[in-house]
């Protein structure tokens, strides 16, 4: 893959996809969450804001979770798989060019007509996805109330629901990426 | 809202030509193939560019599928597919999203939003959240009480004494002991600047921008501020890089990448290498015109004036067109008080070892200046400048700090206040001059790495000049109408 060398000039290139741990993409618009959930499933510490925009630079960790251990990569926000912003494109090449095993797709529970369509586009692009309706709590704050079960069935895709700040739905998040994880390799 | 007019219009058409672009499509993307021709069709240039690198015989082919269906369908198909896939999430979310009574608690939390947002109580929430967190918790605690208790009464009182006390008694050579101990040594200065004054400046600040961060106030801040920044080339979006370039310059100008266009990146990354003090050079400055009310009025006015004059140019002379701005609204929340702990330990950490070398290395640098004579030298030359600006000579040492730090060539005027060597009109003149002037050593590599050699230069050469430039005329105004501070 030599367009690697010359997609991004600014030392935010993706790396290569090769052999190694399978990996996890974190995808979404800003501000859904998806550099705290990051931190619930490596463990590890990065600068988590309220606020649109914070993800510049992208980051790497690792997740063990069961028995596996995961290459997890948190991606600057992402509105559209059709770039607008150079956030984006950075975001769309690390989908397109580093091959994770599995996107999960972290959306705003309570903007979920919102963001549904990133995760139409991803469906379409051939990746294979989980849906992550993150920030729950805000929604059943609002007094929405969303059949998790129905929207798994008419995207196809399993989906979780989850706070990734207080730590709620992320071991039922793991279970699916596990399963997700057992069923590539059979 | 769904629609069926667009969709079906869409299926007929688009579904056949993307069919035929997919079908030539040979090279892998990391997409399916009719996923790239979806893109192809919206005019993605960056993928219209991979392939025609990739795809050289079918190329051509391929472009004129891709403006055949420009030319058939009445709207540019951007629009047309992103209308679908909004219909089909719309369907969707009707179907799976039942909605009962709002809880109290998000009530007011969104009566709260609006007031935040709305100019008439947004702005006076901002002065509040402004007088309240910046000037009495960083200006007069932060910079004013711990800065007092640590520096003050840690180092000058214990620390200093006892090392001086043992550096002469240790070390047996004199330059050596003025490495360390000297008018500008390690300790005296380099390890002085950065726990006792910096330090606490920073940490109250980080500590207030994520109590802000994390209750969701930016983005309010970000819809309130849009109409103004409209008037500078810039949209609410700008507000985040702006706001944290109050914490530090340099880590706001990498977040000006978050700016959509090149013209709004170039506004911003002028307007924070120019007009937006950092935090230490904030609670500097707070500090300096403690006793000053008037001066701190003043300072704040003139930096205000020269943020929106310099955003005005640049937004006449930068080509380009005027942005679009949409911003994702979170709900009001109460922060985690664990969040902000580790954030703020996060970034203190982060600041503290980039300044640390740095003071250690700037210690270095004017003791091997000293010994070859090289300092005085240049203090010398920079006595001219500053004395135009109605400032003693002294002053020229503090900037000369400032080329290299702004935080330390503010650091420089503390101690000249401290010592009663300025009035209060020599205080807000030097005040606006260091909070105008140069970029740091950091911000400079940064401006250079995001906006390039030419831009970076540009920006400092231009902040050197007009820092000067607006400091001689403040002198010449405040001494023509006779006012003294």
């Amino acid at each position: 893959m030599t367009e690697i060398n010359n997609v991004r000039k600014n030392g935010k290139r993706p790396f290569e996809a090769g052999p190694g741990r399978p990996r996890l993409a974190l995808v979404g618009s800003p501000n859904v969450g998806k550099s705290s959930l990051f931190n619930r499933l490596t463990n590890s510490y990065l600068i988590v804001s309220n606020y649109p925009g914070t993800t510049v630079e992208v980051s790497r960790g690792q997740a063990r979770i069961g028995e596996v251990e995961f290459e997890v990569i948190d991606t600057p926000g992402l509105y559209s798989l059709l770039p607008l912003t150079e956030e984006e494109r950075v975001a769309r090449d690390i989908l397109r060019l580093e091959r994770p095993e599995l996107v999960l797709h972290v959306i705003d529970a309570k903007n979920l007509e919102r963001m549904l369509p990133l995760t139409l586009q991803l469906r379409e692009a051939g990746l294979s996805l989980v849906l992550v309706l993150n920030i729950m709590d805000d929604a059943e704050k609002l007094g929405l109330r969303i059949d998790l079960e129905r929207l798994e069935r008419e995207l196809g895709l399993p989906a979780a629901a989850t706070v990734s700040t207080t730590g709620r739905g992320i071991d039922k998040l793991k279970e699916i990426i596990l399963t997700a994880h057992e069923q590539r390799k059979t | 809202m769904s629609n069926e007019k667009p969709e079906a219009r869409y299926q007929r058409l688009a579904a056949d030509y993307r069919k035929r672009i997919a079908a030539r499509l040979k090279a892998d993307y990391g997409f399916r193939p009719d996923f790239v021709a979806l893109l192809l069709i919206q005019d993605d240039q960056e993928m219209l560019q991979l392939v025609r690198e990739k795809e050289p015989e079918a190329w051509t082919e391929i472009a004129g599928l891709v403006t055949e269906l420009k030319e058939r369908l009445d709207e540019p198909p951007a629009y047309l597919i992103a209308r679908y896939y909004q219909a089909r999430a719309s369907r969707l979310a009707a179907e799976t999203i039942c909605c009962q009574k709002r809880s109290a608690v998000a009530d007011f939390q969104l009566q709260l939003s609006r007031l935040m947002i709305n100019p008439v109580t947004g702005l006076p929430i901002l002065f509040l959240i402004l007088y309240f967190g910046l000037y009495l918790f960083v200006g007069r605690f932060g910079a004013g009480v711990l800065v007092d208790l640590l520096e003050e009464h840690l180092f000058n009182q214990r620390l200093t004494p006892w090392l001086t006390g043992a550096s002469n008694r240790w070390l047996p050579w004199p330059a050596l002991r003025e490495l360390f101990t000297g008018e500008y040594g390690i300790i005296t200065l380099g390890v002085r600047y950065a726990v006792a004054l910096i330090l606490p400046i920073v940490t109250t600040f980080f500590l207030a921008f994520a109590v802000l961060e994390d209750t969701g106030y930016l983005p309010r801040l970000a819809l309130l501020l849009d109409r103004f920044f409209k008037k500078i080339g810039l949209t609410g979006r700008a507000v985040i890089p702006l706001v944290l370039g109050l914490g530090c310059d340099t880590m706001a100008t990498l977040v000006t990448r978050t700016l959509p266009t090149r013209r709004e990146r170039f506004i911003a990354t002028l307007l924070l290498a120019l007009a937006v003090p950092c935090a230490a050079q904030l609670g500097v400055i707070f500090s300096l015109l403690a006793e000053k009310p008037a001066g701190i009025a003043v300072w704040a006015m003139i930096i205000l004036a020269v943020f929106l004059l310099a955003g005005f140019l640049a937004s006449r002379l930068v080509p380009g067109d005027p942005p679009d701005f949409y911003l994702e609204i979170p709900l009001l929340r109460r922060p985690l008080f664990s969040n902000i702990l580790v954030k703020t330990g996060a970034r203190i950490k982060w600041y503290f070892l980039e300044i640390m070398p740095m003071f250690i290395f700037a210690s270095l640098l004017i003791w091997a200046g000293r010994l070859s004579h090289l300092f005085d030298l240049l203090v010398r030359i920079l006595t001219f400048p500053v004395r135009w600006l109605g400032l003693p000579a002294e002053t020229a040492v503090a900037f000369l700090f400032g080329f290299f730090r702004r935080d330390y060539g503010a650091g420089g005027l503390y101690d000249l206040k401290k010592a009663g060597l300025l009035s209060g009109n020599q205080l807000l003149v030097a005040a606006v001059t260091l909070t105008l002037f140069l970029p740091c050593v950091a911000q400079f590599l940064m401006n250079i790495k995001e906006r390039g050699w030419k831009v970076g230069v540009s920006i400092s050469i231009f902040t050197l000049f007009f820092s000067f430039t607006v400091g001689f005329f403040l002198n010449l105004g405040l001494n023509l109408l006779g006012i003294n501070l």
